[in-house]
């Protein structure tokens, strides 16, 4: 994508997240505060600016409209402000502005008409002009005129110290789009101030009224002046206007032949230059000094530092050095390792974004949905600072909107409802960030009337989910089943959520990172949905196993315990599946050397290592040669050639050891659903 | 090669402005987002032409020209603002800016003004 349109896609989008915010924060308040309007204000100034600059006129007029609104009311401050359909206003042309840019960044014309809204918008503003009693004229700033009045209303002179001997008639025309040509017409004779003896200019009223530059458009600006200086000296000092289209210069003999020369002559004074004191509020303004830097440079980045610590483990680690005295070497090995750690850091810092842009979002989706559901709720955010991986935000900005939704469509009941069970009618869905470890754990928590168990139980069986006897599920099991593609309890589709698509892409998206989710119900209290979701992608801290030749890594979170399982404790059921007992509860055993076919396994479970593994659905126990150990892993894709060949199952990616072998990182979830 | 700082509060504004700019011979020493800080660099990098957003959080580019005004009444500073804002125009120039530009701001236009600037 071209830079240009680049970087236009990043700023609006900034701009229009923060005018979301702003907006709904303000029609909370039940009121703009001038800070609001203020911001606000510049943020459709800046849309305004830059979508003309990119062509998307549609949008500037827009914003353009929407700013006019903004101006009155910070000058004006009108009494009566209807807060509400100013928010719907604002949000809907936040909107039509997003869609627009969306459309930029698919590099498809902005091209959708805004008029529908631009004339809302208008008449919004006509009204309030209306309401709070004024007529309906155009708003002008109280611009300082001292200067002006102090010479007479229809001519301006000045003084030169000379003897002035010349009269000059100049007609000026300006180029065509450069705007604003009565206030160019006032700095020209700006310029000529004290060069010229007597000036009078035509048309005169060019401060005072701007409709002067349709004027001077048409017929150009006259001036007429008398000058001690030449000809050629004034023609250069006019040739400089800048936007100059056409001068016309010509030298008269007497003032007299200029129409506009008043008859009676009136001296004035000189126009004192305006004295500028005005007092600079000293603010500490504490601005970090920021950069944007492409995401894909951080991504190499963030691989080149993967590749230092692998090539740093095999320089350290290098068989050739086994068995030598080499202290100093490992003196400064330790160095390098302390580095390379401080480095790590300090890259996967740079990618970390906190969540409160995500978090943000939800109030709006929570504005929205209340009102067209005739609900009532509130959401809470806690812990928006916490900060996850670019890449990871990515990831659940979309789980986490589903998820909220669903709180507010099925979760809270209507006003009424809330009433009858003794609850306040004002529904609340907490959204709650912390981190844990190497993770960040995210908290929906919503005090509605709670999942249906019977129902989801019926619906299960309905689409032939059920895997055991109904009466064994317990609470945790029969809830994960939300998550099955096609299982909505809801029997009325609503526009938000119903249709049972969603769910199961909101678990997808979530394993996608390397996530988990745990629901939590209480009927008629409400419910939790914890997401917990891995600091980053890049690097995970992972366990690496042997089995035969080949070596596995398993990424930490997954891993409950594991130990050297007793005979004593392994159960065979008629079938033939292996389960393992573990303080009394009885789990399924998965032997990787059987499913990935591998020949000089350990295969007597009392010679092996039982690695416990646990996922959202159920725990299981992995059944492995030995334990190598614990290491932070650079998580790397499988390469495409090999995905092509065949359908790596139960395998997420693959990282290079300090020996410089290769690992593959294994799926806990695929290999549960899978086995 | 001319210098020129840019001080706009438009991340994009500016960007687009450096590129005209540079393809154009001139060399962009900085970039403020703000009044004060396009204070602070002024009086460091003394460029040849400032250009002035007029709209800005905190100070606003009359306020910003003023006080840069003060430090060098020689400064060369380029007022941009956007269409329809003829009060703002007005104010900076009966504060003393001469020069001006209305948004959105032509390559040509821009290039314009600088280099009549020098002519004179």
């Amino acid at each position: 994508m071209d830079s240009m349109l680049e970087m236009f896609i990043f700023e609006t989008n900034q701009n229009l997240e923060q005018l979301e915010q702003i907006t709904i924060q303000s029609e909370k308040n039940g009121a703009f505060s001038g800070e609001e309007i203020n911001d606000i204000f510049r943020i459709m100034h800046t849309i305004k600016g830059s979508s003309a600059m990119m062509e998307a006129l549609e949008v500037t007029a827009l914003a353009h409209a929407i700013e006019d609104i903004f101006f009155y009311v910070r000058e004006k401050k009108p009494e009566k402000l209807d807060c509400s359909t100013l928010t719907d206003l604002v949000l809907n042309a936040a909107d039509f502005i997003k869609t627009e840019i969306d459309k930029m960044e698919a590099g498809e014309k902005a091209d959708a008409i805004a008029a529908d809204l631009i004339e809302l918008t208008r008449s919004f503003l006509l009204q309030l002009k209306q309401t709070n009693g004024e007529p309906p004229e155009k708003t002008t700033l109280p611009v300082k005129q001292e200067t002006i009045q102090e010479s007479p209303k229809t001519v301006s002179s000045y003084i030169d110290l000379d003897e002035p001997v010349n009269v000059f008639q100049a007609r000026v025309t300006y180029k065509d789009h450069c705007e604003m040509e009565n206030i160019r017409a006032y700095t020209l004779i700006n310029n000529l101030k004290g060069l010229v003896g007597e000036l009078h200019y035509l048309p005169d009223n060019i401060l005072e009224d701007d409709e002067s530059a349709n004027i001077i458009r048409k017929n150009g600006f006259n001036i007429c002046f008398t000058t001690s200086k030449e000809y050629d000296e004034i023609n250069v000092l006019l040739n400089r206007t800048i936007f100059l289209k056409e001068l016309e210069l010509d030298q008269l003999t007497d003032v007299a032949e200029c129409s506009y020369w008043p008859k009676k002559e009136v001296l004035l004074k000189k126009v004192p230059p305006e004295k500028s004191i005005v007092k600079v509020e000293e603010r500490e303004v504490s601005h970090p000094s920021m950069i944007s830097v492409n995401v894909t440079k951080l991504d190499i980045l963030m691989d080149l530092v993967g590749e230092l610590v692998i090539s740093e483990a095999m320089v350290t680690e290098n068989p050739d050095l086994q068995g030598l005295d080499l202290d100093n070497f490992y003196k400064a090995a330790r160095q390098l390792k302390k580095i390379s750690n401080e480095l790590q850091d300090g890259v996967m810092s740079i990618r970390m974004v906190p969540l409160s842009g995500t978090f943000q979002k939800m109030n709006r989706i929570v504005r929205d949905m209340s009102k067209k559901l005739n609900k009532q709720a509130e959401l809470v955010l806690i812990g928006e600072e916490t900060e996850v991986d670019k890449n990871v935000i990515e990831h659940i900005s979309d789980p986490l909107m589903h998820l909220i939704r669903n709180s507010l469509d099925h979760g809270i009941e209507l006003p009424e409802e809330r009433e009858k069970a003794g609850k306040n009618p004002v529904g609340k869905i907490t959204l709650e960030a912390n981190n844990a470890g190497n993770e960040v754990i995210i908290n929906i928590v919503d005090d509605g009337q709670g999942l249906n168990k019977e129902r989801i139980l019926k619906k299960a069986k309905e689409n032939q989910l059920l895997y055991k006897n109904e009466s064994d599920f317990t609470d945790k099991e029969i809830y994960s089943f939300i998550f099955s593609p096609g299982l909505s309890t809801n029997e009325k589709v609503t526009e938000f959520s119903g249709r049972g698509v969603g769910m199961d892409v909101v678990m997808k998206n979530i394993n996608a990172v390397g996530g988990n989710i745990i629901v939590n119900s209480e009927p008629g209290k409400g419910s939790m949905i914890t997401l917990k979701i891995p600091l980053t992608l890049a690097i995970i801290t992972g366990m690496t196993i042997k089995v035969g030749q080949s070596r596995y890594t398993i990424p930490i979170m997954s891993i409950r315990e594991s130990f050297k399982p007793s005979l004593d404790n392994i159960l065979v059921d008629p079938n033939g599946n292996e389960m393992i007992m573990v303080r009394g509860k009885c789990y399924s055993i998965v032997r990787l050397h059987r499913i990935y076919h591998i020949a000089g396994a350990v295969t007597n479970f009392d010679e092996g290592i039982m690695i416990m593994v646990e996922t959202e659905k159920t725990i299981i126990g992995l059944f492995a040669d030995q334990l190598i150990g614990q290491q932070q892993i650079v998580v790397k894709p499988i390469p495409a050639y090999i995905k092509n060949i065949s359908k790596t199952q139960g395998v997420t990616g693959c990282t290079l050891l300090g020996d410089g072998s290769i690992s593959l990182i294994l799926d806990v979830v695929g290999i549960v659903n899978r086995f | 090669m001319k210098k020129v700082l840019i001080v706009d509060d438009a991340a994009f504004v500016r960007f687009a402005m450096k590129k005209m700019l540079e393809k154009n011979g001139y060399e962009v020493v900085g970039e403020a987002p703000d009044g004060s800080t396009a204070i602070l660099q002024y009086k460091e990098l003394r460029p040849d032409f400032v250009t002035m957003d007029i709209t800005m959080p905190g100070m606003n580019g009359i306020e910003t020209l003023k006080e840069i005004k003060k430090f060098d009444p020689n400064a060369v500073i380029i007022m941009v603002s956007a269409m329809g804002h003829e009060n703002f125009v007005k104010e900076a120039v009966l504060s003393g800016a001469v020069y001006f530009l209305v948004k959105p701001i032509k390559e040509e236009n821009l290039i314009e003004v600088l280099s009549k600037i020098i002519e004179s």
